[in-house]
């Protein structure tokens, strides 16, 4: 006999966002919890390993996250200035 | 409660028949629908979803708002795997933008094939995006956290 058991169902992050997009913290948070994750029943020394390293690895995403924002808008700013709109790359610089 | 995290027993049943084919390449179209308890959902109603849901109901599902329509967002598969000893399946993660969205919970649902319920998630609370960004993140694809398991 088998015992088949296809009653395992994963959990679902669900992050939010209000009067524009997700931030850096929350896209850095996605990263982490899809590149390290544990099993709840793993023993509670590697789940505390598996913290450390998660803070870890979302303290270096956050960085690049912030830092490819930053090259993006610039890149952006630079092509509004080039078209003239120099109001519009302003008003993007500021954000 | 009302909603409640399940595999639906029906899908349970029709994976047996053959009924859900979840390849990348070929497979049928798996959507999402966000689903309210108490004033988020349309008119008011509450959702009712747990392991006895047999198909797409829309009674609490959200109303339209953004980029997230009624009946929810397509899925995007990811090809069936093995992890040790457990099959697994996947999907891309889901997101709806510039979206005003309170939701409890969600239905996995299979459009090509009479809407029949696949799973049922629980947020635990509600979640809400307002005129901004909703993503559902799926877990990640092993043997310990997949979204669906055959073990």
């Amino acid at each position: 006999m088998f015992n088949v058991n296809v009653s395992q169902l994963g959990s679902v992050v669900v992050k939010t966002s209000e009067q524009g997009g997700l931030s850096n913290e929350q896209i850095a948070d996605l990263a982490v919890e899809k590149i390290a994750s544990v099993s709840e029943d793993a023993p509670s020394h590697l789940k505390q390993q598996a913290k450390l390293f998660k803070e870890q690895l979302k303290g270096i995403i956050h960085h690049y996250l912030l830092l490819a924002r930053k090259e993006e808008r610039g890149t952006i700013i630079q092509a509004l200035r080039s078209s003239g709109h120099k109001e519009m790359a302003e008003y993007i610089r500021r954000l | 409660m009302a909603i409640a995290q399940a595999m639906c027993t029906s899908f349970k049943k029709e994976l047996l028949e053959g009924v859900h084919n979840f390849k990348n390449s070929g497979g049928d179209t798996f959507k999402l629908a966000l689903f309210a308890e108490g004033s988020g959902g349309k008119s008011s109603t509450t959702a009712t979803l747990g392991a006895t849901t047999t198909a797409l109901v829309t009674t609490g599902e959200v109303a339209s708002s953004g980029t997230y329509a009624t009946g929810g967002g397509t899925l995007t598969r990811v090809d069936p795997s093995t992890s040790g000893t457990t099959a697994i399946t996947d999907f891309a993660d889901l997101s709806f933008t510039t979206a005003t969205i309170t939701a409890m919970g969600a239905l996995i649902y299979n459009s090509s094939d009479s809407n029949k319920a696949v799973a049922v998630l629980d947020f635990t609370s509600n979640k809400t995006s307002t005129a901004g960004t909703f993503t559902i993140q799926f877990p990640t694809a092993d043997a310990s956290n997949a979204i669906i398991r055959i073990a």
